[in-house]
């Protein structure tokens, strides 16, 4: 299945819906076993991959039913890790962070088994979705390792496995998000680093998301990280970050985030066509795949999925206005 | 020699203990708890941290922040001319914080920490010290939509804390610190710090105040750093090794109190005896006991509530009884 000009797609997450809130809920609670959660998780990501089929979405994800935290899911599934008791991340808002207690191993492969059950269920391509080496070591507290270097070293190695063992089960996109890179910009040779360390012997197509920052001070040196395609969130400053790429060009394919995923409100269908123009004007339309500017969890699946329409339905006209002028 | 905390202690402890005001405030936002039914709670919890820390045996204790949101808006909602926006990174911490908004010409409301100060001395006997967010780092934090310069926010932000800070002498507070973190990674702007701090500090009598820094060194600051007109200083011995360099290049100020954090409170792992003890050996080797305070690197709400006990009782234990703990 070949993809379309302007693929389609999404950065990650999806909200969970109520009957999986509650069952892992009582999970935590031992209320009910491994597998019958399990088995909520499966029905969620099967419903999550009609949904994004019956939009018309052409590079799917998983959902990410199964994970709680980005970074706390790959640390707990990793040999030398500990989760920490809570802390505060904003306002009344708690999570239990990494612990590097001991060398980095991982024991088994951790995501391929949910690439595959989805894989099996559609044609079209989905993506591996992994958290990057640098934000895994921005986002835990170290005990083991001897410099912030060395723990994001010992991270790209075991995610560099996970990440190889995703082409080996046929996964044609791997997306490694680093959110954490804009955070330091002195530390960017740090992520360029490892995250190279992670796709040296990938021939898929790599994507990093990438949030939260302030890109001036990143940009263009941000083009240096090794992939293929770097995912932004462009609606939330209402695109201003494409006045940057007329200064400097943008050298990679770009995951061009076109709704706010903070916002209840559901963007029109003329505010993402003017998004998609506007890009174009600095982009050529090979270098655009159309996606939100991050992951959905946090709206309600109505909202995603509303979100999630007016994407498709945009691209569509744009991609039509494409076809059109090229005949 | 006093043992303290820099400012705010962990919200909620572990399971098996309650998170008491974690479940509070989802039932206060949900409109199941009245605003003093929330206040209550707030007080508990701020009862619970004192205990905590008269139990490792600090000298000098905070309320733990526990009704602040963030050191920005705790500040900038008590303040006339503020607005509330989004989230923001706290420096390059792993915390947001929702950014304040300038929007108007900034006064004084009235006082918005002492009744939390007041508060403390009814439930403890040892001396408190009062946190102000300083006006430099407060101005940093914030978003300035209507000053036409940095400079005539920060000096605006001076006058209306001073009325903070005095209202705080009156109350009572042992020691009134400024906390101005945002000074290590805007060296430039000293000369803002300078002058803001003449006009912040006139009228206040109490020696006993402190100039706080974190997340970095103050190499690089003028001479004129170690004269502003506070008692003390505080540093931070943890994020890199400069303050340690600077102690040994020049003499520490006869007349000034150093609070040097050296204790690490954005990481889990526990520093064992020596290092501890090295670094404490540090300090005590160019000024007396009696003009130091020993404190973590910064707040502690980076960590877990028993690991921030833990590393307290270590301090304690370390360096004043000199009982090696790990």
């Amino acid at each position: 299945m070949t993809t379309p000009l302007l693929p389609t797609t999404t950065v990650g997450s999806f909200p969970k819906p109520e009957y999986l809130l509650t069952a892992r809920t009582q999970y935590a609670r031992g209320q009910i076993t491994r597998d019958q959660l399990k088995r909520l998780e499966q029905q969620a990501t099967t419903e999550w991959i009609r949904t994004q089929e019956e939009l018309g979405i052409d590079i799917l994800v998983d959902g990410e039913m199964y994970r709680g935290d980005m970074a706390t899911y790959f640390a707990e599934n990793l040999e030398g890790t500990k989760i920490s008791g809570l802390v505060r991340s904003y306002g009344n808002r708690y999570y239990r962070k990494p612990v590097v207690v001991g060398p980095l191993r991982r024991p088994r492969a951790i995501t391929v088994e949910w690439f595959e059950f989805v894989q099996r269920q559609t044609k079209k391509p989905v993506k591996g979705m992994l958290t990057g080496p640098y934000t895994m070591m921005d986002w835990s507290f170290d005990e083991n390792y001897p410099n912030r270097r060395a723990c994001a070293i010992a991270f790209a190695e075991v995610i560099r496995q996970e990440a190889e063992d995703l082409q080996r089960a046929g996964a044609q996109y791997i997306q490694i998000d680093e959110p954490a890179v804009s955070v330091r910009p002195e530390e960017m040779d740090l992520a360029i680093e490892t995250m190279g360390l992670v796709t040296k012997n990938l021939r898929a197509k790599t994507i990093t998301h990438i949030c939260y920052g302030d890109f001036e001070q990143i940009y263009p040196k941000l083009l240096q990280i090794p992939v293929d395609q770097i995912d932004l969130e462009l609606a939330n400053s209402n695109f201003d970050l494409l006045e940057l790429f007329k200064r400097s060009p943008f050298t990679k394919e770009i995951g061009l985030g076109v709704v706010d995923v903070h916002s209840h409100r559901v963007e029109s269908e003329e505010f993402v066509i003017a998004g998609i123009r506007r890009a174009l004007k600095v982009l050529k339309p090979e270098q655009i795949y159309v996606d939100p500017d991050c992951g959905l969890k946090t709206r309600t699946p109505q909202e995603a999925i509303d979100k999630l329409r007016v994407i498709v339905n945009a691209t569509r006209k744009v991609r039509q206005e494409l076809e059109v002028a090229h005949v | 020699m006093i043992f303290t905390v820099v400012g705010n202690y962990p919200k909620i402890p572990n399971a098996p203990r309650p998170a008491k005001l974690r479940q509070a405030i989802t039932r206060f936002q949900g409109g199941e708890l009245t605003q003093a039914e929330l206040a209550r709670v707030e007080g508990e919890v701020t009862e619970e941290v004192i205990r905590e820390q008269e139990a490792v045996g600090l000298d000098l204790l905070t309320d733990g922040h526990i009704r602040w949101e963030d050191p920005a808006t705790y500040f900038a909602r008590g303040i006339d001319g503020f607005e509330i926006s989004g989230l923001i990174r706290y420096f390059d911490t792993n915390v947001y914080y929702r950014q304040p908004v300038v929007t108007r010409a900034l006064g004084w409301k009235g006082p918005i920490t002492v009744k939390d100060l007041q508060f403390a001395k009814r439930v403890t006997n040892k001396p408190i010290k009062a946190v102000i967010t300083g006006p430099f780092t407060l101005a940093r934090m914030s978003r300035n939509t209507h000053y036409s310069t940095l400079e005539a926010l920060v000096m605006d932000l001076a006058k209306i804390l001073r009325q903070e800070a005095l209202a705080l002498q009156a109350a009572g507070a042992a020691w009134i610190q400024f906390d101005e973190p945002w000074l290590v990674r805007a060296k430039q702007d000293f000369p803002i710090v300078q002058r803001a701090y003449t006009v912040l500090t006139e009228g206040l009598t109490t020696k006993q105040t402190l100039l706080c820094t974190y997340f970095g060194d103050v190499q690089g600051l003028p001479p004129a750093f170690f004269k502003l007109p506070v008692g003390g200083f505080g540093l931070d011995f943890v994020t890199t090794t400069g303050n340690f360099d600077l102690l040994k290049r020049q003499a520490w100020p006869k007349d000034k109190w150093l609070a040097g954090g050296i204790v690490d409170a954005r990481n889990t792992r526990m520093q064992n005896f020596e290092e501890l003890e090295r670094a404490f050996g540090q300090l005590t080797a160019v000024l007396p006991a009696q003009q130091l305070h020993i404190s973590p690197h910064c707040g502690l709400e980076f960590l877990p509530r028993e690991v921030a006990y833990a590393k307290l009782e270590q301090m304690v234990k370390s360096l004043r009884q000199g009982v090696p703990v790990l």
